[in-house]
């Protein structure tokens, strides 16, 4: 019988356990090495995802009984979670498990949250699920507008939300997109990504989304899982995924992890990967396509060029010939341009820009 | 040469007093605490082998009065219940170098190992020129006198002679000095006295301290140690001054031939030839009294040249296994002791000697002030001086400690008894204080000591193994009760009926892992027999 819900999930694990026990062994947990050593780029679907490398946790162990207890211990906690249809925050759930073992025992059951943490990564690798599966909210960042509406079912209630009707303020992504959250119907052709805040309020006033019947979508710097997941939800419609960076280190980087995953969450796989995803700009062929934007490129810091040069070393990115050819230009003209330079010559050139690499499809895999 | 060859000779030359004067620290006397403890050493040996003798209990009571702080003078008493000695010979035993009565003969002995009790009175007499006083009750008789030496005649001198009925029995010695010290040192009486009921667990032994303090060293045996037998001393043994001294003593032997013949062990009418063919310089038909030192330094020489029959080695007497752990558990009260009696073994090719060494370890030995506390002992008498220089203090550093689990020798609840029994103990000098370097010697304290720590490593690995698997069991414990109460939540099932089988499973987890430490253990080696008792009693 496979089970396929989260408590269904957490009470076979128990289970499991308790059968040991009845048979006289001592409880052990199964989960996959979260380590560097264990991560690899899987060609196939284009992410980052964790190896087969297995890590058995014993209970009766000195090193590993205490970790073994914790990890029980955040199951059960979720489990009541889940039965009682409530969320918190992992801090939540730290401070919920913070108590002493008991009367005659002088240590608590957690002391750092960090130790929380990783438990929790350790039971979505070995129960194949999501945190926010456990009902743990993470924070959110990222904002939405475009024409799709969404119903959530949330505190006993079902909103519908119209995404069109957010005004300037847009959607706020939640940390769950899974449970809960229905897509009703999504009208938009793609999806833009712009990594700006103040972008995405410039091409909001611009309607830009009405007019190009697009999703505009910005994670705010770095992609909370939230943002990750509906964009990967998104891709799974069909829609093609745009995005819109500085050209330098840390726009690379948000748009990889967009692309590829990261390694920290690398065990998540797919589910936060959207390999489809594409770099529409800011590129080096822009500063040399528009002269206006010559005079507007900084000067590339160490960290750009480092983090370059390390780039081109990744499998993942350096199978890609036009991402080779753009790094090495960067490392050779050692200059940088940002996305707001876009709007140096004109407010509105940012819509037209976009526009026009769209359609003569110049864009950077 | 022998320090002790040159006293003999020297008596001739000299008056005693003049001799004694000079060669004060050649007898022991040198250091006003070593002197004090010298000079109790030789009353109480003399007691305890009196009362071996004569088969009593031996109850010593040893006093030190303090008379004045500014010129280190003392009153000392010595009392034993022994079986007295008779007035015609307490001059000769108290009054007279070199008269006692164990000089010539050939028994492993204490007395061997000073220079007597006249000595000790000659000190007395030098230092504070009062005579000694002794109360002999022997025989029915109470003698009470006064003792000197006349020097020039090396003659005691007695006086106020008296004599009344008595139904007690033993010898009382009062004598006073000067130039000794009353100290609680290493070196001290306390601790003299301390390792020698250590050693000889037959005896009861009381000590009264300047400041009054009374220390009581309780008899833990109540049994004598076997008596010695007398045997013929072997020739491998044999220096030259004890030559000359025999040869001296000898009366129904007409010839050095027959005197060689009949003095020693193991000398036959045919190595006697043998000897004269390898010496024809020395005349063998001489009377042994006009034996020169030359001819005695020559038969000497020749003695080592010549394959001896060994001698019998039951004239070897140890303190014994038994009596060793009943005064080590009396004295220190450790967590584990181990005692190892090595087989009789010869040196310098035919010497017969036996190495016993106990090791106590923890229990009253935390408590106790000194670390790492090696007490050596040769027949049965402890050596407090001279550690240097001794084989057994040497032996005992040269083990590497390490690998019987003793981090640092020098620090750890520990306590090292060595005795050597031996007919002839090879000592280094004349104060007869440290066991000179014979290789033989040597590895057989070695053998005894490595053999004994093996059983207080056993012992102590056993039981860092056992506390490392109670404290993994403990680290596991804690933390069952939150793993029953979680499991119960995320399997639905109860969590009373979970919890006993968490314990169960911890507790057999860890019982094999004793288990195993248990099987683990390396079958045990018949040269390593040493018995851990402190291992047997949980």
């Amino acid at each position: 019988m496979s089970v396929t819900s989260t408590t269904g999930k957490l009470e076979t694990m128990g289970k499991g356990m308790v059968g040991q026990i009845d048979k006289g062994d001592g409880p052990t947990f199964e989960t996959v090495l979260r380590t560097r050593s264990n991560t690899l780029f899987d060609e196939a679907i284009g992410c980052l995802r964790s190896g087969d490398k297995k890590e058995t946790r014993k209970f009766l162990s000195v090193a590993q009984a205490r970790t073994f207890m914790q990890t029980v211990a955040v199951a059960a906690k979720t489990k009541q979670f889940l039965k009682e249809n409530l969320h918190t925050s992992i801090r939540g759930l730290f401070y919920q498990l913070k108590f002493t073992l008991g009367e005659d025992i002088d240590e608590d059951l957690f002391t750092e949250q960090s130790e929380s943490n990783g438990l929790i990564e350790d039971l979505e690798v070995a129960l194949r699920i999501k945190r926010e599966d456990l009902n743990l909210t993470t924070d959110r960042k990222g904002f939405v507008a475009g024409s799709m509406t969404i119903m959530d079912k949330f505190g006993g209630d079902e909103t519908l939300i119209d995404l069109a009707k957010q005004g300037r303020s847009g959607w706020s992504i939640p940390s769950d997109v899974d449970n809960g959250m229905e897509i009703k119907k999504c009208d938009a052709e793609y999806v833009l990504v712009v990594e700006k805040d103040a972008l995405w309020q410039r091409l909001n006033e611009d309607k830009f989304w009405k007019k190009e019947n697009c999703l505009l979508v910005t994670p705010k710097g770095q992609s909370t899982r939230g943002t990750r997941r509906l964009l990967r939800k998104l891709a799974d419609r069909g829609l093609p995924v745009y995005c819109l960076m500085d050209c330098d280190a840390w726009g690379w980087y948000i748009y990889w992890t967009i692309k590829t995953g990261s390694m920290n969450l690398a065990y998540l796989g797919r589910d936060f990967a959207v390999p489809e995803a594409r770099f529409l700009g800011v590129t080096m062929k822009d500063i040399r396509d528009f002269e206006f934007l010559q005079k507007l490129t900084i000067k590339a810091k160490d960290v750009d060029v480092k983090r370059a040069e390390e780039m081109l070393g990744y499998p993942w990115i350096n199978r890609h010939a036009d991402w080779v050819a753009e790094l090495k230009e960067v490392i050779k003209t050692r200059k940088k341009i940002e996305q707001d330079a876009l709007q140096g010559q004109r407010l509105t050139f940012v819509g037209e820009y976009i526009n026009n690499k769209i359609k003569k499809k110049q864009w950077l895999s | 040469m022998a320090d002790s060859d040159m006293i003999a000779n020297n008596f001739k030359e000299h008056s005693v007093a003049e001799f004694f004067k000079k060669n004060r620290q050649m007898l022991g006397f040198s250091g006003k605490v070593r002197s004090l403890t010298m000079i109790v050493h030789e009353f109480v040996t003399n007691s305890l082998d009196a009362c071996e003798e004569a088969g009593v209990l031996p109850e010593i009571f040893v006093q030190v009065e303090e008379l004045s702080k500014d010129n280190d003078h003392y009153r000392l008493t010595v009392r034993d219940n022994g079986p007295g000695i008779p007035k015609s010979h307490l001059g000769k035993a108290l009054g007279q170098m070199l008269a006692g009565t164990k000089f010539h003969r050939y028994i492993q002995q204490r007395g061997q190992q000073g220079i007597g009790a006249s000595a000790c009175v000659m000190f007395s007499y030098l230092t504070t020129g009062q005579a000694a006083k002794a109360i002999s009750c022997c025989n029915g008789k109470r003698i009470s006198a006064t003792i000197s030496i006349d020097f020039k005649n090396n003659k005691p001198i007695i006086e106020d002679l008296g004599e009344e009925p008595t139904l007690e029995s033993g010898l009382t010695v009062i004598a006073e000095f000067k130039d000794v010290r009353h100290e609680r040192s290493n070196h001290g009486v306390y601790e003299y006295l301390r390792r020698t009921a250590l050693a000889n667990p037959h005896c009861g032994i009381t000590l009264i301290e300047p400041n009054n303090e009374t220390a009581v060293f309780p008899r833990s045996v109540p049994q004598n140690p076997r008596k010695a037998f007398e045997i013929k001393p072997h020739p491998l043994g044999i220096g030259t001054h004890d030559i000359l001294e025999f040869a001296k003593l000898n009366k129904e032997n007409k010839r050095i031939s027959a005197f060689l013949q009949n003095t020693f062990s193991r000398v036959s009418a045919a190595k006697v030839d043998e000897l004269q063919g390898l010496i024809p310089e020395v005349d063998f038909k001489k009377d042994p009294a006009d034996m020169t030192w030359n001819d005695a330094e020559l038969i000497v020489k020749s003695f080592s040249k010549v394959k001896w029959i060994a001698p019998a080695m039951d004239s070897l007497v140890p303190i014994g296994k038994e009596q060793i752990e009943t005064s080590f558990r009396n004295i220190f009260n450790p967590e584990v002791l181990v005692v190892t009696e090595r087989s009789p073994k010869v040196y310098r090719g035919g010497i017969p000697f036996m190495v016993e060494v106990g090791i106590a370890y923890g229990g009253g030995l935390v408590s106790a002030e000194k670390r790492g506390e090696v007490m050596r002992f040769s027949n049965r008498v402890p050596l407090l001086f001279d550690n240097g220089g001794c084989a057994i203090t040497e032996t005992i550093k040269s083990i590497d400690w390490k690998r019987y689990d003793v981090k640092n020798f020098d620090e750890e609840p520990l306590a090292v008894l060595v005795n050597l029994a031996s007919v002839h103990v090879p000592y280094t000098s004349a104060g007869k204080q440290a066991i000179s370097i014979e290789e033989d010697v040597m590895d057989e304290i070695r053998f005894a000591v490595m053999e004994a720590s093996r059983g207080v490593q056993k012992y102590l690995s056993g039981k860092r193994k056992a506390h490392e698997i109670a404290t993994k069991k403990k680290v596991v414990e804690r933390y069952a009760s939150q793993l029953a109460s979680d499991l119960a939540v995320l399997s639905g099932k109860k969590r009373s009926e979970i919890e006993p089988k968490i314990a169960k499973i911890i507790h057999d987890k860890y019982a094999s892992e004793a288990n195993e430490e248990e099987e683990a253990k390396p079958p045990e080696n018949p040269a390593d027999k040493a018995e851990s008792e402190g291992g047997d009693e949980e």
